[in-house]
């Protein structure tokens, strides 16, 4: 894990954020962000979506809470988006945010 | 074998391979590219997460229906109508086990593998619904 610091002292994290399907047309396929500590997950994420306004709006609903049919997943494991106000990103955390799957 | 891959197979291999001793049915799922005027389809992976979830799927499946051999090769990229998709190769000692397995694998793949699906036609594209609810349903165990 590798942290920098801003003049302010601030630690600074690196977070991967991937998109798929419908959401990386959008927004792009992977992004290496660097967040402030104890930024939210949803946050995090319309940070990223806050200049593209149609990703923005594929993702967040006009109330400003993930659109029911997004699924988000954090280092692998699905994450519950009723609690994603809990959810404080960490330093090295790979998250992926996309639509419903349809394989097979 | 368990892949998630851009080459095509050779069934006829897989079915000869399958053949472990006790096998008394083996049942090939072979999902195809149909044309429902599209020119292609294109498919993408969250790879990471979608190859442990189909090695879990196997995995069950073998447990619940006492599989001999199962093979799950999921094509990702642009493929052709008539193209196939996915393959999956059970086999059992009996043809409910073998006809089970094969079943299983396939609707728990659709229910939660992530992967997706673009019908490219003459005038753009279109993703696929998904058939399996809207991001509200119960994640996968493995998920957790």
């Amino acid at each position: 894990m590798q942290f920098h610091e801003r003049n302010t002292g601030e630690q600074i994290m690196n977070v991967k954020v991937r998109f798929f399907a419908r959401f990386r047309e959008l927004l792009g396929t992977e992004l290496i962000v660097e967040v402030a500590e104890r930024m939210t997950l949803p946050d995090l994420i319309k940070q990223i979506t806050q200049k593209n306004i149609e990703g923005h709006q594929a993702i967040f609903d006009e109330h400003g809470h993930f659109r029911e049919y997004v699924i988000v997943m954090r280092n692998a494991r699905r994450v519950d988006l009723a609690d994603a106000e809990k959810n404080i990103v960490a330093d090295g955390d790979d998250i992926a945010v996309f639509p419903p799957v349809a394989g097979g | 074998m368990i892949a998630i891959q851009t080459e095509d197979v050779d069934i006829g291999d897989l079915i000869t391979a399958a053949k472990k001793h006790g096998t008394g049915a083996v049942v090939v799922f072979d999902g195809i590219v149909r044309d429902d005027d599209i020119t292609e389809m294109e498919l993408e992976a969250y790879e990471d997460v979608a190859t442990p979830e189909l090695e879990k799927i196997a995995g069950d499946a073998t447990e619940r229906f006492n599989l001999l051999h199962v093979d799950i090769i999921h094509r990702i990229g642009r493929l052709s109508v008539g193209e196939n998709i996915l393959i999956i190769i059970v086999s059992a000692g009996h043809r409910e086990e073998a006809y089970g397995g094969s079943r299983f694998i396939i609707e728990a793949i659709k229910a939660g593998v992530p992967i997706w699906k673009k019908e490219l036609t003459k005038n753009g594209g279109r993703w696929v619904p998904g058939e399996h609810g809207h991001g509200s349903g119960e994640p996968r165990q493995s998920l957790h």
